[in-house]
């Protein structure tokens, strides 16, 4: 019953950390509070999208890389091995039944478009989000749905076409794709996949396409069965479609975390959510247990190693008070915060080099274990990754995904060594 | 170290950030308009609700199932299935509560009324002219899988009559049975005290109440708190003298732990020693097992097959206690059984839900994910197994396949129970 690894978090990072272990042979658990980000996410790997301050996207990331500064987590790693952890992971996804495209030019990023129009750059795109390659000319016809909340046609062909792409947009009747009055995208994305729904999508959507455009949906376009609707919609328009990503919930970001959980509860990786760690024990610089909170009495999760993967402030691996106090909601363990609440923000709100407060986090060593401030490592069996490492501003950097993925193999990687 | 544990109810609705990750696991919203989901309905409208406001926000709030599945996948810790169960309680409180919500909430008496004359109950109850009436007089679902009484007696009855039986040992441990295994499903505790027995354990069984949750469910707060204390009377003292009470029905165990003391707002000392005191069965076995303590003496079970293919559900009620599944831990110690484990979200009975009329096709859809797993496990399965009685009699209703609790399971693995009579392996030699 007792694991080799315990992983606290649910998100990119512990899976992906879960992912490398198990294959590597570790009998591995994870446990989490709630479901992880990955229902906020576009289900691209955004790996770097843009250098603090700049103005432009990255067009190159892997060159980029050698201008962040030393302390980064991907300046530690170097881009060989972020290369060399990118494509074991898009081979694995592969397996576990998720295909992702890199750009073209070789080790660029992909620019698509965003739910408000704006271009956004990634590195691995889901298949059904790469046919919104804004470097390819083909113009674009933007479809919404009367009545479906938070996508807006109509702003994103404007902003779009403002920006120099061709594109213009229609509306349908969200009768096309449901009968019922409420829907969020993920019950839209489930409608779709009941027989003939798509035939139907297909019949109301070949009137407005002009021949040469491609069609830009909102990212609904099945759950289980997306790649065949997606696939049957374009043959029965006989025009290419892609998806867009809406805002959470993220159906792309829902069926990359589908695919990850069941691949490892398939390989016997226990995944249990709810949980909230309240406390730990350790003894002689190791961990014993971490303990969750229940019903009536905490409950002691042992293991060999632990990895820690709670995110960010956004994920919930840090807290904070308004005395300006700000702490790792696990181990309590020390963090790069400047001790100073004033020197936390900018003067701006959408300050593009970022805000300090959001570089700070959980300082590691080469071999990812939380450190003290002599870079001495706390515990000899406690590892991190993804979003509460610091000197990383992930969501400035439009890193999320990639820093979740990368770190998290990397850090299941030194702990295996 | 910062505590988040069982923070109040109302001030976790300030962690919800909107992400709408529960709408997006809410089983209930999933198949129906009639609930537009557990962040509006929860958190959302909570922001509208006072104690001196004439009217809620929402009345949709009545579609709660009240499973807490949205509790569980909320990664901030927003205690919406409570938010939700007292805005029910408000409504009840203001407008009062039809003839057939006190009725389902009165488990106990109901259970104590038909176990004078089962037989004839059960005949006067589960015929089709009876079913119509009770459908179109008081709203229960004609075809809602409602609980016989046990004919062989209830479970105090066998208690009664096997007392000189009982294990004497320095090692105890206080059994809840509740309502349904008291009156319907006596079988399943004597399978609870056969495995406890079988540890070496002296179990003590005291006179208990219902543990009041149909009474929370439907909304009627203070006759639940009735209850509450009579079992805090009945019970605190064993769990002062350091005794553990463990329980087969995860319903009742997760009310005694949690519900009724956060939803009642119950503080007192006797609550809190009832509420530290109490497992459910196999999360008990389960630290028996850590400490090493737990017999391993298995047998296979017998089956048709090389090996049994069980399909195991953990039903909400047992998820919500926030233990992971220890029945499926302790299950998978057996040799020759194939477990299957469910990752459906709910059957969708939820206690008393799917028995009314206006929810019964609600529960029966949230419930085709759970019959399709089972049904997809093949032909040759005998029963499915699952730890809550009113998810067990779904189970069967949605897929014609009996349906057994683990502990059955694991008192026929020591040989010790007829997983197919129901009955102990003793008594139906004697």
């Amino acid at each position: 019953m007792r694991p080799d690894l315990l992983v606290i978090g649910a998100g990119l990072a512990g899976l992906s950390a879960a992912l490398r272990a198990t294959q590597a042979g570790l009998r591995v658990r994870i446990i989490a509070k709630g479901l992880g980000t990955l229902h906020w996410s576009t289900g691209n790997l955004d790996l770097l999208g843009y250098l603090p301050g700049a103005p432009h996207p990255v067009r190159k990331p892997m060159e980029a890389i050698y201008t962040l500064p030393e302390s980064h987590p991907y300046a530690r790693l170097g881009p060989e091995r972020i290369g060399h952890c990118l494509s074991w992971w898009q081979k694995a996804l592969g397996a576990a039944g998720l295909a992702y495209r890199p750009a073209t030019p070789a080790r660029s990023n992909w620019l698509l478009p965003s739910p408000a129009g704006a271009v956004r750059p990634t590195y691995l795109a889901t298949e059904a989000q790469a046919g919104g390659d804004l470097s390819q000319a083909e113009p674009m016809l933007i479809v919404g749905f009367q009545g479906m909340r938070d996508f807006y046609p109509h702003l994103i062909a404007e902003n779009l076409t403002r920006q120099g792409y061709a594109a213009r947009a229609a509306t349908l009747s969200l009768a096309v794709i449901t009968r019922r009055q409420d829907s969020n995208t993920l019950h839209l994305a489930q409608e779709l996949e009941r027989p003939g729904r798509v035939q139907e999508l297909a019949a109301a959507l070949r009137p407005l396409v002009r021949p040469g455009e491609r069609v830009g949906l909102p990212a609904i376009l099945g759950l289980e069965r997306h790649q065949a609707i997606w696939q049957g919609l374009a043959t029965a328009l006989d025009a290419p479609v892609f998806e867009i990503p809406t805002l959470p919930p993220s159906v792309p970001g829902i069926r990359l975390h589908r695919a990850l959980t069941r691949h490892l509860e398939a390989q016997g990786v226990q995944i249990q959510v709810g949980l909230t760690a309240i406390g730990f024990q350790a003894d002689r610089g190791r961990i014993l247990a971490v303990e969750t909170e229940s019903s009536a009495r905490p409950w002691r999760h042992q293991a060999e190693g632990f990895l820690l993967a709670t995110g960010g402030i956004l994920g919930g691996g840090f807290n904070s008070d308004p005395q300006g106090r700000f702490w790792e909601v696990v181990f309590n363990l020390p963090l790069t915060v400047p001790q100073d609440r004033n020197a936390w923000f900018r003067p701006h709100f959408l300050a593009p080099e970022g805000h300090p407060v959001f570089r700070g986090g959980l300082a590691v060593d080469g071999c990812f274990r939380p450190v003290d401030g002599h870079g001495t490592p706390l515990y000899q069996n406690l590892w991190a990754a993804g979003n509460l490492l610091a000197h990383v501003d992930a969501i400035q950097e439009r890193s999320v995904e990639g820093l979740a993925v990368i770190t998290g193999m990397a850090a299941a990687e030194a702990l295996l060594a | 170290m910062h505590s988040i544990s069982w923070h109040s109810v109302d001030h976790s609705l300030d962690e919800c950030i909107k992400c709408n990750i529960c709408t997006s696991y809410c089983p209930v919203s999933a198949v129906t308009d009639r609930f537009p989901g557990p962040k509006y309905v929860g958190p959302q409208a909570q922001r509208f609700r006072s104690p001196h406001q004439p009217h809620s926000p929402d009345d949709s709030v009545d579609y709660c199932s009240g499973c807490r599945v949205c509790n569980e996948v909320c990664p901030t810790g927003v205690k919406i299935a409570e938010i939700n169960a007292r805005a029910r309680a408000q409504i009840v409180a203001e407008r009062g509560l039809p003839l057939r919500n006190r009725l389902l909430g009165r488990n106990e008496l109901l259970g104590k009324l038909g176990s004078l004359a089962p037989a004839a109950a059960n005949l006067a109850l589960h015929n089709p002219l009876s079913r119509l009436l009770a459908e179109k007089t008081l709203g229960i679902a004609r075809h809602a899988p409602l609980p016989t009484w046990s004919t062989r007696g209830t479970f105090g009855d066998w208690l009664r009559r096997t007392a000189h039986r009982r294990l004497r040992s320095e090692k105890k441990v206080v059994y809840f049975h509740g309502c349904a295994t008291m009156y319907y499903e006596p079988f399943i505790g004597q399978a609870a005290v056969a495995v406890l027995e079988h540890q070496g354990y002296e179990v003590i069984v005291p006179p208990q109440n219902c543990c009041g949750l149909p009474l929370l469910s439907n909304g009627e707060f203070p006759a639940a708190e009735r209850y509450h204390q009579g079992n805090v009377a009945r019970l605190a003292g064993f769990a002062r003298a350091g005794l553990p009470i463990v329980g087969t029905s995860t319903s009742c165990t997760l009310t005694l732990k949690e519900e009724a003391p956060e939803l009642l707002d119950r503080e007192d000392e006797g609550t809190a020693a009832l509420r530290q005191a109490t497992w459910d069965i196999f999360e008990w076995l389960r630290a028996l097992h850590e400490q090493g303590e737990l017999r391993t003496d298995f047998q296979p079970i017998p089956s048709s097959g090389a090996s049994l293919v069980l399909p195991y559900h953990a039903p909400c009620q047992l998820r919500a206690h926030r233990v992971g599944k220890p029945a499926l831990e302790i299950l998978a110690l057996i040799p020759g059984l194939d477990l299957r484990e469910s990752h459906a979200r709910c059957c969708g009975i939820a206690g008393t839900y799917g028995y009314k009329t206006e929810k019964y096709q609600i529960a029966m859809d949230v419930g085709q994910e759970l019959f399709d797993f089972v049904q997809a496990q093949g032909e040759a399965v005998p029963y499915s197994a699952c730890d809550s009685e009113t998810c067990r009699w779904q189970l069967e209703h949605g897929t014609g396949l009996p349906s057994r609790h683990p502990i059955e399971v694991l008192a026929a693995a020591y040989g010790l129970y007829d997983l197919e009579q129901r009955r102990l392996v003793r008594e139906a030699q004697s």
